[in-house]
Protein backbone atom coordinates (compact mmCIF):
# COMPACT_ATOMS: atom_id res chain seq x y z
CA UNK A 1 0.00 0.00 0.00
CA UNK A 2 1.19 3.38 -1.02
CA UNK A 3 2.34 5.66 1.95
CA UNK A 4 0.14 8.94 2.53
CA UNK A 5 1.38 12.75 2.46
CA UNK A 6 0.34 15.67 3.17
CA UNK A 7 1.36 18.61 0.73
CA UNK A 8 -0.72 21.39 1.43
CA UNK A 9 -1.89 23.23 4.81
CA UNK A 10 -4.04 26.14 5.44
CA UNK A 11 -6.10 27.57 8.13
CA UNK A 12 -7.86 30.90 8.96
CA UNK A 13 -7.13 32.86 11.94
CA UNK A 14 -9.54 31.40 14.73
CA UNK A 15 -11.73 33.86 16.43
CA UNK A 16 -15.54 34.99 15.82
CA UNK A 17 -16.96 35.86 12.29
CA UNK A 18 -20.35 36.58 13.06
CA UNK A 19 -20.96 38.07 9.37
CA UNK A 20 -19.66 34.47 7.68
CA UNK A 21 -21.04 31.11 7.49
CA UNK A 22 -19.28 27.72 8.50
CA UNK A 23 -18.98 26.95 4.99
CA UNK A 24 -17.16 30.71 3.72
CA UNK A 25 -14.91 29.82 6.51
CA UNK A 26 -14.54 26.49 5.00
CA UNK A 27 -14.17 27.80 1.71
CA UNK A 28 -11.64 30.39 2.45
CA UNK A 29 -9.43 27.16 4.17
CA UNK A 30 -9.50 24.89 1.25
CA UNK A 31 -8.57 27.17 -1.27
CA UNK A 32 -5.07 27.87 1.19
CA UNK A 33 -4.56 24.52 1.38
CA UNK A 34 -4.74 23.90 -2.14
CA UNK A 35 -2.71 27.16 -3.03
CA UNK A 36 0.00 25.71 -0.80
CA UNK A 37 0.15 22.29 -2.55
CA UNK A 38 0.02 23.72 -6.10
CA UNK A 39 -3.44 22.08 -6.93
CA UNK A 40 -7.06 23.23 -7.45
CA UNK A 41 -9.90 21.38 -6.94
CA UNK A 42 -10.37 19.93 -10.36
CA UNK A 43 -7.47 17.96 -9.59
CA UNK A 44 -9.52 16.28 -6.07
CA UNK A 45 -10.55 13.29 -6.08
CA UNK A 46 -12.42 12.87 -2.37
CA UNK A 47 -13.77 15.72 -0.35
CA UNK A 48 -13.95 14.80 3.67
CA UNK A 49 -15.78 17.72 5.88
CA UNK A 50 -15.85 17.45 9.66
CA UNK A 51 -18.00 19.69 11.76
CA UNK A 52 -19.37 18.38 15.00
CA UNK A 53 -22.46 21.44 14.64
CA UNK A 54 -23.01 21.79 10.70
CA UNK A 55 -21.55 18.12 9.26
CA UNK A 56 -25.72 16.87 8.98
CA UNK A 57 -26.04 20.55 6.49
CA UNK A 58 -23.70 18.64 4.14
CA UNK A 59 -20.84 21.23 5.09
CA UNK A 60 -18.58 19.76 2.31
CA UNK A 61 -21.20 20.14 -0.47
CA UNK A 62 -21.77 23.89 0.69
CA UNK A 63 -17.89 24.57 0.48
CA UNK A 64 -17.65 22.95 -3.16
CA UNK A 65 -20.51 25.17 -3.75
CA UNK A 66 -18.29 28.21 -3.16
CA UNK A 67 -15.30 26.98 -4.76
CA UNK A 68 -16.25 24.68 -7.64
CA UNK A 69 -18.73 21.58 -7.72
CA UNK A 70 -16.69 18.68 -9.51
CA UNK A 71 -19.38 15.71 -8.43
CA UNK A 72 -16.44 14.12 -6.42
CA UNK A 73 -17.48 11.81 -3.39
CA UNK A 74 -17.49 14.60 -0.40
CA UNK A 75 -18.00 12.96 3.17
CA UNK A 76 -19.15 15.09 6.21
CA UNK A 77 -18.02 13.75 9.20
CA UNK A 78 -19.23 14.30 13.23
CA UNK A 79 -17.77 12.88 15.69
CA UNK A 80 -17.67 15.34 18.56
CA UNK A 81 -14.14 16.81 19.46
CA UNK A 82 -12.40 14.26 17.03
CA UNK A 83 -14.69 15.01 14.42
CA UNK A 84 -11.45 16.61 12.19
CA UNK A 85 -9.00 13.58 13.39
CA UNK A 86 -11.92 11.90 11.76
CA UNK A 87 -12.06 13.11 8.75
CA UNK A 88 -8.27 12.74 8.02
CA UNK A 89 -8.20 9.20 8.87
CA UNK A 90 -10.99 8.54 6.38
CA UNK A 91 -9.07 10.45 3.72
CA UNK A 92 -5.95 8.19 5.10
CA UNK A 93 -7.70 5.29 4.44
CA UNK A 94 -9.11 6.37 0.98
CA UNK A 95 -5.76 7.13 -0.40
CA UNK A 96 -4.16 4.05 1.42
CA UNK A 97 -6.30 1.83 -0.23
CA UNK A 98 -5.78 3.21 -3.62
CA UNK A 99 -9.53 4.77 -4.20
CA UNK A 100 -7.62 8.01 -4.23
CA UNK A 101 -4.95 9.93 -5.07
CA UNK A 102 -5.71 13.51 -3.83
CA UNK A 103 -8.09 13.74 -0.89
CA UNK A 104 -9.42 17.64 0.57
CA UNK A 105 -10.13 17.73 4.22
CA UNK A 106 -11.91 21.06 5.41
CA UNK A 107 -13.06 21.03 9.33
CA UNK A 108 -14.82 24.14 9.79
CA UNK A 109 -17.19 25.22 12.82
CA UNK A 110 -18.81 28.13 14.13
CA UNK A 111 -19.17 27.05 18.30
CA UNK A 112 -22.29 27.89 19.64
CA UNK A 113 -22.06 30.58 22.24
CA UNK A 114 -21.91 30.04 26.15
CA UNK A 115 -20.72 26.89 28.20
CA UNK A 116 -20.91 23.31 26.48
CA UNK A 117 -22.44 20.60 27.99
CA UNK A 118 -25.24 18.04 28.37
CA UNK A 119 -27.99 17.99 26.61
CA UNK A 120 -31.59 17.92 28.60
CA UNK A 121 -33.61 15.00 29.38
CA UNK A 122 -37.41 13.96 30.37
CA UNK A 123 -37.71 15.11 34.34
CA UNK A 124 -36.17 18.32 36.08
CA UNK A 125 -33.69 20.24 34.34
CA UNK A 126 -30.42 17.63 35.85
CA UNK A 127 -27.64 20.87 36.17
CA UNK A 128 -27.26 21.30 39.59
CA UNK A 129 -29.31 18.44 41.08
CA UNK A 130 -27.80 15.46 39.85
CA UNK A 131 -23.85 16.79 39.89
CA UNK A 132 -23.20 19.28 36.65
CA UNK A 133 -23.05 17.89 32.77
CA UNK A 134 -20.87 21.19 31.76
CA UNK A 135 -17.79 20.27 30.17
CA UNK A 136 -15.39 22.17 32.55
CA UNK A 137 -17.50 20.27 35.53
CA UNK A 138 -16.41 17.10 34.14
CA UNK A 139 -13.16 18.09 33.21
CA UNK A 140 -12.56 19.25 36.91
CA UNK A 141 -13.71 15.65 38.09
CA UNK A 142 -11.37 14.05 35.71
CA UNK A 143 -8.43 16.60 36.77
CA UNK A 144 -9.42 15.60 40.47
CA UNK A 145 -8.36 11.84 39.88
CA UNK A 146 -5.16 12.74 39.13
CA UNK A 147 -4.91 15.37 42.22
CA UNK A 148 -6.13 12.90 44.47
CA UNK A 149 -3.26 10.03 42.97
CA UNK A 150 -0.64 12.19 42.92
CA UNK A 151 -1.21 15.52 44.82
CA UNK A 152 -1.27 17.09 41.46
CA UNK A 153 -1.70 21.18 42.32
CA UNK A 154 -3.75 23.92 41.46
CA UNK A 155 -0.63 25.69 40.49
CA UNK A 156 0.22 22.89 38.43
CA UNK A 157 -2.52 22.68 36.16
CA UNK A 158 -2.46 26.80 36.06
CA UNK A 159 0.87 26.55 34.44
CA UNK A 160 -0.42 24.33 32.01
CA UNK A 161 -2.73 27.72 30.84
CA UNK A 162 0.75 29.86 31.23
CA UNK A 163 2.27 27.63 28.97
CA UNK A 164 -0.25 27.50 25.92
CA UNK A 165 -0.85 31.56 26.76
CA UNK A 166 2.97 31.74 26.41
CA UNK A 167 3.13 29.81 23.28
CA UNK A 168 -0.10 31.86 21.11
CA UNK A 169 1.77 34.87 21.47
CA UNK A 170 3.95 33.68 19.09
CA UNK A 171 0.84 32.40 16.52
CA UNK A 172 -0.20 35.05 14.54
CA UNK A 173 -3.06 32.87 13.67
CA UNK A 174 -4.08 32.40 17.19
CA UNK A 175 -7.31 33.88 18.92
CA UNK A 176 -5.42 34.72 22.01
CA UNK A 177 -2.24 36.63 22.00
CA UNK A 178 -1.92 37.46 25.29
CA UNK A 179 0.41 36.58 28.16
CA UNK A 180 -1.61 35.10 31.38
CA UNK A 181 0.85 34.70 33.76
CA UNK A 182 0.10 32.29 36.93
CA UNK A 183 -1.14 35.20 39.20
CA UNK A 184 -3.92 36.34 36.77
CA UNK A 185 -4.68 32.45 35.96
CA UNK A 186 -5.37 31.58 39.30
CA UNK A 187 -7.29 34.68 39.87
CA UNK A 188 -9.36 34.27 36.79
CA UNK A 189 -13.06 33.30 37.46
CA UNK A 190 -13.10 30.14 39.35
CA UNK A 191 -15.52 27.88 36.89
CA UNK A 192 -15.31 24.45 38.45
CA UNK A 193 -12.26 24.17 41.04
CA UNK A 194 -9.67 23.46 39.79
CA UNK A 195 -10.59 25.13 37.03
CA UNK A 196 -10.34 28.66 36.53
CA UNK A 197 -11.34 30.65 33.49
CA UNK A 198 -7.75 31.06 31.89
CA UNK A 199 -7.92 27.14 32.00
CA UNK A 200 -10.65 26.59 29.65
CA UNK A 201 -10.26 26.27 26.03
CA UNK A 202 -11.46 29.48 23.81
CA UNK A 203 -14.55 28.82 22.55
CA UNK A 204 -13.63 30.16 18.76
CA UNK A 205 -14.91 29.92 14.73
CA UNK A 206 -12.58 28.66 12.92
CA UNK A 207 -11.71 26.55 9.47
CA UNK A 208 -8.73 24.64 8.67
CA UNK A 209 -7.83 22.49 5.55
CA UNK A 210 -5.39 19.93 4.62
CA UNK A 211 -4.57 18.09 1.07
CA UNK A 212 -3.67 14.52 1.59
CA UNK A 213 -2.10 12.63 -1.66
CA UNK A 214 -0.40 9.19 -2.39
CA UNK A 215 3.26 8.55 -2.58
CA UNK A 216 3.24 8.85 -6.58
CA UNK A 217 1.72 12.17 -6.34
CA UNK A 218 4.04 13.25 -3.81
CA UNK A 219 6.57 12.74 -5.77
CA UNK A 220 5.30 14.40 -8.77
CA UNK A 221 4.90 17.65 -6.57
CA UNK A 222 7.87 17.41 -5.01
CA UNK A 223 8.61 16.19 -1.63
CA UNK A 224 10.58 19.36 -0.25
CA UNK A 225 7.93 20.53 1.91
CA UNK A 226 5.90 16.83 1.91
CA UNK A 227 4.96 15.66 5.44
CA UNK A 228 4.50 11.92 5.80
CA UNK A 229 1.96 10.32 7.68
CA UNK A 230 3.00 7.91 9.60
CA UNK A 231 0.66 6.62 12.05
CA UNK A 232 -3.23 7.38 12.07
CA UNK A 233 -5.26 5.50 14.43
CA UNK A 234 -8.51 6.32 15.96
CA UNK A 235 -10.83 4.55 19.07
CA UNK A 236 -13.68 4.53 20.43
CA UNK A 237 -14.33 3.80 24.00
CA UNK A 238 -13.89 0.85 25.97
CA UNK A 239 -16.03 -0.29 28.96
CA UNK A 240 -15.28 1.85 31.87
CA UNK A 241 -16.84 1.43 35.15
CA UNK A 242 -18.16 4.68 35.92
CA UNK A 243 -18.61 5.99 32.16
CA UNK A 244 -20.33 7.41 31.19
CA UNK A 245 -21.68 9.04 34.26
CA UNK A 246 -17.91 9.83 34.44
CA UNK A 247 -16.18 11.25 31.70
CA UNK A 248 -12.92 8.73 31.29
CA UNK A 249 -10.50 10.39 28.54
CA UNK A 250 -7.74 8.16 29.56
CA UNK A 251 -8.38 4.73 28.14
CA UNK A 252 -9.77 5.41 25.04
CA UNK A 253 -6.66 8.10 24.65
CA UNK A 254 -3.32 5.39 25.23
CA UNK A 255 -5.76 2.95 22.88
CA UNK A 256 -5.39 5.53 20.09
CA UNK A 257 -1.48 5.93 21.01
CA UNK A 258 -1.18 2.32 21.14
CA UNK A 259 -2.31 1.83 17.92
CA UNK A 260 -1.13 5.08 16.53
CA UNK A 261 2.87 4.04 17.91
CA UNK A 262 2.58 0.90 16.49
CA UNK A 263 1.74 1.62 12.88
CA UNK A 264 4.49 4.32 12.78
CA UNK A 265 7.32 1.67 14.44
CA UNK A 266 8.00 4.77 17.12
CA UNK A 267 7.24 5.40 20.58
CA UNK A 268 7.04 8.52 22.88
CA UNK A 269 11.04 8.67 23.03
CA UNK A 270 11.14 9.65 18.67
CA UNK A 271 8.38 12.54 19.47
CA UNK A 272 9.95 15.84 18.92
CA UNK A 273 6.75 17.85 19.59
CA UNK A 274 2.98 17.28 20.26
CA UNK A 275 -0.35 19.18 19.65
CA UNK A 276 -2.70 17.44 22.06
CA UNK A 277 -6.56 17.86 23.62
CA UNK A 278 -5.83 20.81 25.59
CA UNK A 279 -9.73 21.26 26.25
CA UNK A 280 -8.87 21.82 29.68
CA UNK A 281 -5.78 22.40 31.49
CA UNK A 282 -6.45 19.18 33.64
CA UNK A 283 -6.93 17.18 30.36
CA UNK A 284 -3.01 18.38 29.24
CA UNK A 285 -1.65 16.59 32.52
CA UNK A 286 -3.99 13.72 32.08
CA UNK A 287 -2.76 13.46 28.29
CA UNK A 288 0.87 13.76 28.77
CA UNK A 289 0.67 9.94 30.47
CA UNK A 290 -2.26 8.58 28.26
CA UNK A 291 0.50 9.25 25.02
CA UNK A 292 3.12 8.12 27.49
CA UNK A 293 5.31 10.91 27.42
CA UNK A 294 6.13 10.38 30.91
CA UNK A 295 5.69 7.91 33.44
CA UNK A 296 1.82 7.42 35.66
CA UNK A 297 2.30 10.27 38.46
CA UNK A 298 4.85 12.31 36.54
CA UNK A 299 2.78 14.72 34.76
CA UNK A 300 2.83 17.43 37.62
CA UNK A 301 6.50 17.44 37.67
CA UNK A 302 6.65 17.69 34.15
CA UNK A 303 4.71 20.61 33.45
CA UNK A 304 6.44 22.26 36.51
CA UNK A 305 9.76 21.63 35.25
CA UNK A 306 9.04 22.85 31.23
CA UNK A 307 9.73 20.07 29.83
CA UNK A 308 6.96 20.50 28.02
CA UNK A 309 7.47 24.35 26.99
CA UNK A 310 9.36 25.19 23.62
CA UNK A 311 13.01 24.58 24.26
CA UNK A 312 11.98 22.06 26.71
CA UNK A 313 12.37 18.09 26.47
CA UNK A 314 9.54 17.78 24.51
CA UNK A 315 7.61 20.69 23.50
CA UNK A 316 3.53 20.37 23.53
CA UNK A 317 1.02 22.71 22.37
CA UNK A 318 3.44 25.21 20.77
CA UNK A 319 0.36 26.48 18.50
CA UNK A 320 -1.01 27.81 21.70
CA UNK A 321 -3.44 24.96 22.20
CA UNK A 322 -7.21 25.04 22.12
CA UNK A 323 -6.74 27.44 25.68
CA UNK A 324 -5.18 29.98 23.84
CA UNK A 325 -4.94 29.07 19.79
CA UNK A 326 -8.87 28.26 20.58
CA UNK A 327 -11.25 25.33 19.38
CA UNK A 328 -13.69 25.82 16.75
CA UNK A 329 -14.61 22.10 17.18
CA UNK A 330 -15.09 20.46 14.31
CA UNK A 331 -11.71 22.20 12.97
CA UNK A 332 -9.58 21.64 15.51
CA UNK A 333 -7.94 17.89 14.87
CA UNK A 334 -7.28 19.43 11.31
CA UNK A 335 -5.74 22.37 12.65
CA UNK A 336 -3.46 20.51 15.52
CA UNK A 337 -2.00 19.04 12.33
CA UNK A 338 -1.39 21.52 10.55
CA UNK A 339 0.56 23.00 13.57
CA UNK A 340 2.70 19.81 13.31
CA UNK A 341 2.91 20.29 9.20
CA UNK A 342 4.15 23.53 9.16
CA UNK A 343 6.61 22.78 12.32
CA UNK A 344 8.41 19.72 10.20
CA UNK A 345 8.72 21.61 7.54
CA UNK A 346 10.60 24.96 9.61
CA UNK A 347 8.14 27.78 8.81
CA UNK A 348 6.73 28.79 11.82
CA UNK A 349 9.54 31.73 12.62
CA UNK A 350 9.42 32.52 16.62
CA UNK A 351 7.71 29.11 18.17
CA UNK A 352 9.93 26.94 15.94
CA UNK A 353 10.99 23.92 18.04
CA UNK A 354 14.53 23.18 16.13
CA UNK A 355 15.33 20.26 14.34
CA UNK A 356 11.72 19.31 14.59
CA UNK A 357 11.14 15.62 12.70
CA UNK A 358 8.79 13.77 13.95
CA UNK A 359 5.23 14.90 15.31
CA UNK A 360 2.12 13.94 17.36
CA UNK A 361 -1.12 14.76 17.18
CA UNK A 362 -4.26 13.96 19.68
CA UNK A 363 -7.82 14.56 19.83
CA UNK A 364 -10.50 13.73 22.01
CA UNK A 365 -14.21 13.93 21.91
CA UNK A 366 -16.81 13.57 24.41
CA UNK A 367 -20.69 13.69 24.32
CA UNK A 368 -21.87 10.75 26.64
CA UNK A 369 -19.69 8.24 25.04
CA UNK A 370 -15.88 9.08 23.77
CA UNK A 371 -13.37 9.20 20.25
CA UNK A 372 -9.80 9.82 20.16
CA UNK A 373 -7.61 10.15 17.41
CA UNK A 374 -3.57 9.74 17.42
CA UNK A 375 -1.63 11.07 14.34
CA UNK A 376 2.40 10.62 14.06
CA UNK A 377 4.19 12.66 10.93
CA UNK A 378 7.11 12.76 9.68
CA UNK A 379 9.30 15.32 7.75
CA UNK A 380 9.39 13.22 4.39
CA UNK B 1 -55.44 8.99 31.78
CA UNK B 2 -52.43 11.72 31.98
CA UNK B 3 -53.45 13.56 34.98
CA UNK B 4 -52.02 11.22 37.79
CA UNK B 5 -50.16 13.03 40.23
CA UNK B 6 -48.09 9.85 41.22
CA UNK B 7 -44.50 10.85 42.15
CA UNK B 8 -42.54 9.92 39.02
CA UNK B 9 -38.73 9.04 38.56
CA UNK B 10 -37.09 12.37 38.14
CA UNK B 11 -33.81 10.78 36.91
CA UNK B 12 -32.98 7.42 34.99
CA UNK B 13 -31.22 5.54 37.70
CA UNK B 14 -34.50 6.62 40.01
CA UNK B 15 -38.02 3.75 40.49
CA UNK B 16 -40.49 4.37 42.35
CA UNK B 17 -42.85 1.39 43.19
CA UNK B 18 -46.59 1.38 43.34
CA UNK B 19 -46.85 2.18 47.11
CA UNK B 20 -44.86 5.88 46.32
CA UNK B 21 -41.34 3.79 47.42
CA UNK B 22 -38.12 4.94 45.89
CA UNK B 23 -35.08 3.46 45.34
CA UNK B 24 -31.83 3.28 42.89
CA UNK B 25 -31.62 0.79 40.27
CA UNK B 26 -28.24 -0.33 38.30
CA UNK B 27 -28.00 -3.52 36.09
CA UNK B 28 -25.67 -6.08 36.92
CA UNK B 29 -23.94 -8.79 33.99
CA UNK B 30 -24.80 -12.13 35.40
CA UNK B 31 -21.95 -13.30 32.96
CA UNK B 32 -18.76 -10.83 34.29
CA UNK B 33 -20.56 -8.62 37.12
CA UNK B 34 -19.91 -5.14 34.97
CA UNK B 35 -22.55 -2.86 36.87
CA UNK B 36 -23.97 -0.21 34.62
CA UNK B 37 -26.77 2.24 35.29
CA UNK B 38 -28.93 1.76 32.51
CA UNK B 39 -30.81 -1.57 30.79
CA UNK B 40 -28.69 -2.67 27.88
CA UNK B 41 -29.25 -5.47 25.13
CA UNK B 42 -25.99 -7.17 26.09
CA UNK B 43 -22.69 -6.56 28.37
CA UNK B 44 -21.39 -3.50 27.18
CA UNK B 45 -18.05 -5.09 28.53
CA UNK B 46 -18.12 -8.84 27.94
CA UNK B 47 -20.85 -8.90 25.12
CA UNK B 48 -23.02 -11.50 26.84
CA UNK B 49 -26.37 -11.27 25.27
CA UNK B 50 -28.08 -12.04 28.81
CA UNK B 51 -29.24 -8.76 29.57
CA UNK B 52 -27.26 -7.55 32.40
CA UNK B 53 -30.04 -7.90 35.61
CA UNK B 54 -31.76 -5.17 37.59
CA UNK B 55 -31.31 -4.62 41.01
CA UNK B 56 -32.02 -2.65 43.94
CA UNK B 57 -28.71 -0.54 45.16
CA UNK B 58 -27.15 0.02 48.40
CA UNK B 59 -27.52 3.46 49.37
CA UNK B 60 -23.73 3.41 50.98
CA UNK B 61 -20.79 4.39 49.02
CA UNK B 62 -17.69 6.36 49.07
CA UNK B 63 -16.70 9.70 47.06
CA UNK B 64 -14.45 9.00 44.16
CA UNK B 65 -14.14 12.49 42.67
CA UNK B 66 -15.63 15.92 42.14
CA UNK B 67 -15.99 19.20 41.02
CA UNK B 68 -16.67 22.11 43.18
CA UNK B 69 -19.10 24.14 40.52
CA UNK B 70 -18.62 28.14 40.76
CA UNK B 71 -20.32 28.48 37.50
CA UNK B 72 -22.87 26.63 35.61
CA UNK B 73 -25.86 27.29 33.67
CA UNK B 74 -28.27 30.95 34.20
CA UNK B 75 -30.51 30.41 36.82
CA UNK B 76 -28.60 27.59 38.76
CA UNK B 77 -27.51 28.37 42.32
CA UNK B 78 -23.71 28.14 42.89
CA UNK B 79 -21.27 26.61 44.08
CA UNK B 80 -21.89 22.87 44.25
CA UNK B 81 -20.61 19.91 44.35
CA UNK B 82 -20.47 17.54 41.23
CA UNK B 83 -19.80 14.02 43.16
CA UNK B 84 -18.87 10.81 41.46
CA UNK B 85 -19.65 8.56 43.78
CA UNK B 86 -18.81 4.55 44.02
CA UNK B 87 -22.09 2.95 45.55
CA UNK B 88 -20.82 0.11 47.69
CA UNK B 89 -22.72 -2.57 45.82
CA UNK B 90 -21.19 -1.68 42.29
CA UNK B 91 -22.95 0.78 41.03
CA UNK B 92 -20.94 4.31 40.03
CA UNK B 93 -23.17 7.35 39.73
CA UNK B 94 -23.01 11.37 39.35
CA UNK B 95 -24.93 13.41 42.02
CA UNK B 96 -24.79 16.45 43.85
CA UNK B 97 -23.12 16.49 47.24
CA UNK B 98 -24.47 18.13 50.05
CA UNK B 99 -23.79 19.10 53.55
CA UNK B 100 -20.31 19.35 53.02
CA UNK B 101 -17.15 22.01 53.17
CA UNK B 102 -15.14 22.21 50.01
CA UNK B 103 -11.85 21.82 51.70
CA UNK B 104 -13.17 18.28 53.29
CA UNK B 105 -14.04 16.56 50.50
CA UNK B 106 -11.72 13.53 50.30
CA UNK B 107 -11.27 10.73 47.70
CA UNK B 108 -12.94 7.76 49.70
CA UNK B 109 -14.96 9.48 52.22
CA UNK B 110 -18.01 7.74 53.24
CA UNK B 111 -21.34 9.60 51.64
CA UNK B 112 -25.18 8.20 51.79
CA UNK B 113 -27.56 8.38 49.00
CA UNK B 114 -30.79 10.55 50.09
CA UNK B 115 -33.47 10.37 48.29
CA UNK B 116 -35.55 13.69 47.61
CA UNK B 117 -37.59 15.56 45.54
CA UNK B 118 -35.56 16.61 43.14
CA UNK B 119 -35.36 20.13 43.35
CA UNK B 120 -39.70 20.35 44.08
CA UNK B 121 -40.50 20.46 40.57
CA UNK B 122 -43.43 18.89 39.33
CA UNK B 123 -44.25 17.71 36.01
CA UNK B 124 -47.42 19.61 33.83
CA UNK B 125 -49.82 17.18 36.00
CA UNK B 126 -48.80 18.38 39.25
CA UNK B 127 -47.02 15.24 39.74
CA UNK B 128 -43.91 15.47 41.54
CA UNK B 129 -40.55 13.89 40.65
CA UNK B 130 -38.48 12.23 42.52
CA UNK B 131 -34.43 12.69 42.60
CA UNK B 132 -31.49 11.76 44.88
CA UNK B 133 -28.86 13.14 46.38
CA UNK B 134 -25.39 12.99 48.50
CA UNK B 135 -24.80 13.67 51.76
CA UNK B 136 -21.48 12.92 54.06
CA UNK B 137 -22.18 9.58 55.90
CA UNK B 138 -23.44 10.71 59.34
CA UNK B 139 -24.52 14.37 58.54
CA UNK B 140 -27.93 13.03 57.74
CA UNK B 141 -30.55 16.33 57.89
ZN1 LIG C 1 -20.61 -8.87 31.09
Amino acid sequence: MTDVFIVGAGMIKFGRYPDRTYFQLGAEAALMALDDAGLGIKDVGAVYASSTFNAASMLGQKILQQIGQTGVPCINVSNACASGASAVREAFTGIKSGLYDIVLVVGAEKNPSGMLGGSPVDGPPPEGLFGSVTMPALFAEAGMVHTNAYGTTLEQFAQVAVKNHHHATMNPKAAYQKETPLDMVLASEMIAYPLTKLMCSANVDGAAALVLVSEKRARELGMARAVRIRGSAMASDVFEPRSPEMLEPNSVTRLAAARAYEMAGVGPEDLDLVELHDCFATAEILHYENLGLCAAGEAGRMISSGETALGGRIPVNVSGGLLSKGHPIGATGVANMIEIVEQLRGEVGARQVSGARIGMTHVLGFGGSSAAGVHIFEKA
Amino acid sequence: MENSTLAKPGTKVVRVGPDGSAWIEGYRCQACGAVVTVATMACRSCTSRTPPAAFRATDHGKLFSWAVVHRSYPGIAVPFVSAIVDLDDGLSLKGTLRNVEANALRSGMPVVVVLDDAGGTHDKHGASYVGFHFVPEGAHA
